[in-house]
C-alpha cells in the first residue's frame, strides 16, 4: 500500500539514525582468528613483515596491559568489553601494492566514491577533469597546485593505499603507512615511536601497542613546508572488528605540515571498538595543524550498536618556537573518549584545540584536552564547543597546567555548550593547575539552550525549525569551523546538519 | 588464604582506629548512633581517601594526613571575644559544649551530647556518599557542639557566634541549625584555636519557607592543625542563603560546602576567601544542587597564594532534569604571588536540565602590572602597592556584605592576617 510505504518512509526520514555512511561493502576479508593473545600479536606483526624489535615492543606492550584495569573515571557508560570477542586483525584479502590505484579491489574503490572523498585526484578541490590515478602518478612534476590532498586510505585495519607519494617525495616528506615505515625507515620510527605516548600510557594506548595494525607515518624533514595537504581516511567494514590504528607525524625543524582524518564506519548493531594512538612531534620551528572529522557510526535511534572510540592523541612540542593544532569536529559513535593533548615543552611553543562535539540519540561524548605548560613563555588556547541533544550526555574535560619552571605559560579556554531537548546533559570539567606565579590562566564556560529568539527571527523569515536550528548552531561553532581546512568546513557544516536531525520536535 | 589483602594502613590510620576503640565507651549515645559510628570507622578502616578518588583529586588525604594526635582532655582553652559586638556566644571548648547558654527569645539551644544520647539526632550522621570522609571521620568520634532551633518569623537583630575552639588533640563537633519559615538571623562560626589539633566539625544547615540566613565561617587555626570541615544546606522555598567563608590558617584545611536548593525561588549566594601562607595546603570544595525549578545561584572565590602553600578550589554545580530555569553563576579568581606557591582549580558544571542559564568563569595570574604601575607612579613603594592591590583584590568580596558592622569586623580579621604575613 503506496499510503504505508509513504509513512514508513518519512518516519524513517525524521529517524535519529539517518546515518548517510552506513552500508556494507562485501569484500572478501583475511581475518585472524578471534581474541587476544601473545600468539594472535606474533601473527599480526608476522603479516606485516615486522623486523623482530617490533615484536617485542608490541609483547611487552601487550603484558603490560595484562596488568592493567579499564579506566572508568570518564563519564560514559558501556558494557563491559569483551577483548575475546573481536577481531583484532582484518584486511582485505587482495591486498594491493601499496603503490598504485591499478591494484586495488575496484569494490574498495566504489566504497571510498561513495564516501566521497578526494582519494582518486580528480577530486581536487577545484574539479579538475577526472585522469587516472597513475597517468596522474606519472605527470606530477615539482609544480604544487595549492588544493590537492594527498590520501593515505585506512580500511578495516590496513592501510590499503597512499597517494601523491612521488611528488611527494621529491619535497623530501615520507607519508605511508605505518607498517611500511617500520620497513622501510626503522631508524625514524625507533627513535620516535612511543616517545610521546609511551606504551604504559594508559588502558587503551597500551593494548594498541601491541595490536595496532596499521596507521599513516610523516614525516617533513627540516626546513619543508609540505606541499599539500596530508589526509588519511578510516573504514571499519568487517563485523566484530576492532580498529586500531597508529599515527606518527614528525615535523623536523622549520618545518609544517598539515593534516587531515576522516572517519566512518558502517551500520551494524554490534559495537565496534577503536581504539586509535596518534603521536605528534614538532621540532625547533615546526608547526604541525592536525584536523580530524569523526563519523562513525554512532548507534540507532534506541542506542544500539556503534563505535566505542577510546583514543590517545598528543602532540610533543618538542622543539623551541614549535606550534601544533588540534580541530576536531566528532559527530559520530556511540561513545567518544577522546583527549588530543600538548605538551608544550619547547621555550615559546604553543599548543592550540578547536573542537566541536555533537552528539544526539543516544550518544556519549567525553572529550577535551591537555594543555602541560613545560617551557617558558608557552601559551595555549583551547576553544570548545559542545551541543547535546536527544538523550546524549557531552562532557568536556581539560586540563591546563604550569610547571614549576614555566614561567610566563599563558592560556585561554573558552568551552560552551548548548542543550536542544531536556533529556539530554552537558557537562564541563576543567582542571587548572598552576605552579608558577607568572602563569596567567583564563578560563570561562557558559551552558544554555537555543533561545526563542533567535530561532523565531530565523523561522520568521520562512526557514524551518529544524533548518533554523542547524543555521543557529553553525553560527555557535563558526569559530572552531574556520579553524579547518576548506575542504573540510564544508563537510563539517553539512555533517552537524546531520547529526542534529530529528532533534526536534 | 586470602591473597587480596588490604594496602597497608597508614600511621593516620592506624591511630584513627584505635582511637576508635579506645573512645568507644566514653562517646555519647547508643543504639542507633552506635549503629552509624559502627559504619563510619568501617568506611575509614577501607583507607582514607587518595587522589584517585575524584572528589579528593587534589587533596590526598592518605598521604597528607600524616599523623593524628592523640586525645587531650586534660587541655583547656576559654572563650574568645565575637566579632561583633553583642553577639550571643555559643562556645564548643576543645570538643565539649557548655551547660549556660545564653538566653535569646525565639531561639532554642540544645547540647548535642543529649541529642547523640537520646538518638534524635541519629538519623542526620549519615555520611552523603562513599567519598566522604569527613563526614565519616566526625560520625564516629562526635562528642559534642549544640543543636539551634529558630523558630518562625524569627528575627534576630544581633548574630548568633558558634566558636569551636581547640586547644590541642583531637575534637570532634557537629553544628545543626534549623531557622523556621519567614526567620531572619546572621550566624558566626569560628574555627580557631592555638593546638596541633585534629578537627573535624560539621554544620547543618535547614531553611525554612522564606527564611534568610546570612552564615559566616571564618576560620583562623593556627599552622600546625588539621582541619577538616563540612557545611550543609538545604534552602526551602523562597529562602535566601549567604555564605560567606574566609579561610586564613591551619596547615591542612578541607572546607567542604554541600548546599541544596529545594523549595522553587530558593537563591544561594558563596563568597570566599582564601588567604594561604606558609606550608599549607587548603582546599574549598563545593557541591551545589538545583534540584528544583526556578532557582538561582553566585559563587565569587578569591584566593591568595603566598610562600609554599598549595590551594584548592573545587566547584561543582549540578542542575537536574526537572530543574529548569536554573540560573548558575561562578567565578573563582586567584593571585599567585610566590614561585614556590600553587593553586589547582576545578569548576564543575553537571547540567540535565535543557532551559537553564549557566556559567563559570577561572582565572589564575598575578598582579597586574599595570596597576602596580599606576600606583607606583604616584610614589607609593612597590610592596606598599602591592599590598594594596592585594587587599582590594579580596576585600571586594566582603564589601558585597550589606551589613556595614560585619564588614568592619571581617576586615579587621583580613587586616591582621596582612599584619601577620606581610
Amino acid at each position: 500500500m503506496p499510503a504505508v510505504q509513504e509513512t514508513i518512509d518519512r518516519v524513517r526520514k525524521i529517524d535519529v539514525d539517518q546515518y548517510k555512511y552506513g552500508f556494507q561493502t562485501e569484500i572478501a576479508m583475511d581475518k585472524a582468528p578471534k581474541g587476544l593473545s601473545e600468539d594472535i600479536i606474533r601473527f599480526i606483526s608476522a603479516k606485516k613483515d615486522e623486523p623482530s624489535w617490533m615484536l617485542e615492543w608490541r609483547l611487552e606492550a601487550y603484558r603490560r596491559w595484562l596488568t592493567l584495569d579499564e579506566p572508568t573515571w570518564a563519564r560514559v557508560h558501556y558494557a563491559k568489553i569483551d577483548f575475546q570477542d573481536i577481531y583484532f586483525y582484518a584486511a582485505p584479502k587482495s591486498t594491493p601494492g601499496p603503490t598504485s590505484l591499478s591494484d586495488v579491489d575496484p569494490e574498495l574503490l566504489k566504497v571510498y566514491e561513495k564516501l566521497g572523498i578526494p582519494l582518486r585526484e580528480q577530486e581536487i578541490l577545484a574539479g579538475v577533469q577526472k585522469t587516472d590515478a597513475s597517468e596522474l602518478e606519472e605527470v606530477s612534476d615539482n609544480v604544487y597546485k595549492s588544493g590537492r590532498v594527498a590520501v593515505d586510505a585506512v580500511f578495516d585495519s590496513v592501510s590499503v593505499v597512499t597517494t601523491f607519494k612521488k611528488e611527494l617525495a621529491q619535497a623530501g616528506v615520507i607519508f605511508c603507512s605505518i607498517s611500511e615505515a617500520i620497513r622501510e625507515h626503522p631508524e625514524l620510527v625507533k627513535q620516535y615511536l612511543g616517545s610521546v605516548v609511551p606504551t604504559s600510557d594508559n588502558y587503551y594506548a597500551t593494548l594498541n601497542s601491541a595490536v595496532f595494525t596499521d596507521g599513516s607515518f610523516v614525516f617533513v624533514p627540516k626546513g619543508v613546508r609540505c606541499p599539500m595537504e596530508l589526509s588519511t581516511y578510516f573504514r571499519m567494514n568487517e563485523k566484530n572488528t576492532g580498529q586500531f590504528e597508529r599515527t606518527l607525524i614528525i615535523a623536523e625543524e622549520g618545518a609544517y605540515v598539515s593534516y587531515l582524518e576522516g572517519c566512518t564506519a558502517p551500520q551494524r548493531d554490534e559495537n565496534q571498538l577503536h581504539a586509535a594512538v596518534v603521536e605528534l612531534v614538532a621540532l625547533d620551528d615546526a608547526e604541525i595543524k592536525y584536523s580530524t572529522v569523526q563519523n562513525w557510526y554512532p548507534g540507532d535511534a534506541e542506542g544500539k550498536g556503534g563505535i566505542y572510540n577510546f583514543v590517545t592523541k598528543r602532540g610533543d612540542c618538542r622543539g623551541d618556537r614549535s606550534k601544533i593544532s588540534w580541530t576536531q569536529v566528532e559527530t559520530g559513535s556511540a561513545i567518544t573518549w577522546k583527549y588530543p593533548s600538548c605538551i608544550l615543552r619547547g621555550d615559546d611553543s604553543s599548543g592550540e584545540f578547536y573542537s566541536i562535539a555533537v552528539s544526539n540519540g543516544y550518544q556519549q561524548v567525553d572529550s577535551g584536552t591537555k594543555m602541560i605548560h613545560l617551557g617558558k613563555n608557552t601559551s595555549s588556547r583551547i576553544i570548545s564547543k559542545g551541543i547535546a541533544a536527544g538523550f546524549s550526555q557531552n562532557t568536556y574535560r581539560g586540563q591546563v597546567s604550569a610547571h614549576r619552571k614555566a614561567t610566563n605559560a599563558r592560556n585561554f579556554t573558552n568551552c560552551d555548550s548548548l542543550l536542544i531537548g531536556d533529556q539530554c546533559g552537558a557537562h564541563t570539567v576543567p582542571y587548572m593547575e598552576a605552579k608558577n606565579s607568572t602563569a596567567q590562566f583564563e578560563h570561562e564556560a557558559t551552558t544554555s539552550k537555543i533561545s526563542e529568539d533567535q530561532k523565531f527571527y530565523v523561522m520568521q523569515r520562512g526557514i524551518p525549525e529544524e533548518e533554523a536550528i542547524a543555521l543557529i548552531v553553525n553560527g555557535f561553532v563558526k569559530d572552531v569551523i574556520q579553524q579547518l581546512p576548506m575542504e573540510f568546513a564544508v563537510e563539517a557544516q553539512k555533517l552537524i546538519g546531520i547529526s542534529l536531525e530529528g532533534s526536534v520536535g | 588464604m586470602n591473597m587480596h589483602t588490604q594496602p597497608q594502613r597508614t600511621p593516620a590510620e592506624t591511630a584513627l582506629i584505635d582511637a576508635f576503640g579506645e573512645r568507644l565507651s566514653l562517646l555519647p549515645g547508643d543504639g542507633a548512633v552506635m549503629l552509624k559510628r559502627d559504619d563510619a570507622i568501617e568506611a575509614i578502616k577501607h583507607g582514607l581517601p587518595t587522589r584517585r578518588v575524584e572528589s579528593w583529586h587534589y587533596t590526598d588525604l592518605r598521604r597528607l594526613l600524616n599523623a593524628v594526635p592523640d586525645f587531650d582532655p586534660a587541655a583547656a582553652v576559654k572563650a574568645i571575644a565575637p566579632i561583633v559586638e553583642g553577639s550571643a556566644v555559643l562556645a564548643v571548648l576543645n570538643g565539649v559544649s557548655s551547660t549556660k547558654v545564653p538566653a535569646v527569645e525565639g531561639v532554642t539551644v540544645q547540647r548535642l551530647s543529649e541529642k547523640l544520647i537520646d538518638g534524635s539526632i541519629a538519623p542526620g550522621l549519615d555520611p552523603y556518599g562513599s567519598d566522604d570522609a569527613i563526614g565519616a571521620l566526625n560520625t564516629a568520634f562526635v562528642a559534642d557542639g549544640y543543636f539551634v532551633d529558630i523558630a518562625d518569623g524569627v528575627e534576630l537583630d544581633k548574630p548568633i557566634e558558634l566558636q569551636n575552639l581547640q586547644a590541642g588533640g583531637q575534637t570532634h563537633v557537629r553544628l545543626p541549625l534549623r531557622v523556621g519559615a519567614g526567620a531572619k538571623a546572621v550566624i558566626v562560626e569560628r574555627q580557631t584555636g592555638d593546638g596541633a589539633a585534629l578537627v573535624s566539625s560539621v554544620s547543618q544547615l535547614v531553611l525554612g519557607e522564606g527564611a534568610e540566613v546570612t552564615w559566616l565561617i571564618v576560620q583562623e587555626q593556627p599552622e600546625t592543625a588539621t582541619h577538616l570541615a563540612q557545611f550543609k544546606a538545604h534552602i526551602g522555598k523562597n529562602a535566601k542563603l549567604t555564605l560567606f567563608v574566609m579561610n586564613a590558617g591551619g596547615k591542612l584545611v578541607r572546607q567542604e560546602i554541600m548546599v541544596k536548593t529545594t523549595g522553587e525561588g530558593a537563591d544561594f549566594k558563596l563568597r570566599g576567601i582564601n588567604l594561604l601562607a606558609g606550608d599549607t595546603h587548603s582546599d574549598v570544595t563545593m557541591v551545589l544542587d538545583h534540584t528544583v525549578p526556578h532557582t538561582t545561584s553566585t559563587e565569587v572565590i578569591r584566593n591568595v597564594v603566598t610562600g609554599k602553600a598549595r590551594g584548592v578550589f573545587q566547584g561543582r554545580i549540578n542542575v537536574h532534569q526537572y530543574a529548569q530555569k536554573t540560573n548558575a553563576k561562578m567565578a573563582c579568581n586567584t593571585l599567585l604571588l610566590s614561585d614556590d606557591g600553587e593553586f589547582s582549580t576545578k569548576p564543575e558544571l553537571e547540567i540535565f536540565a535543557d532551559d537553564v542559564v549557566c556559567g563559570h568563569g577561572a582565572t589564575v595570574t598575578e598582579i597586574d602590572h599595570d596597576h602596580l604601575f599606576y600606583l607606583m607612579a604616584r610614589g607609593i613603594d612597590e610592596k606598599s602597592a602591592r599590598g594594596l592591590l592585594v587587599k582590594a583584590f579580596v576585600a571586594e568580596v566582603i564589601e558585597e556584605l550589606d551589613d556595614e558592622t560585619i564588614v568592619e569586623a571581617l576586615e579587621a580579621r583580613l587586616d591582621d592576617w596582612f599584619v601577620a604575613h606581610g
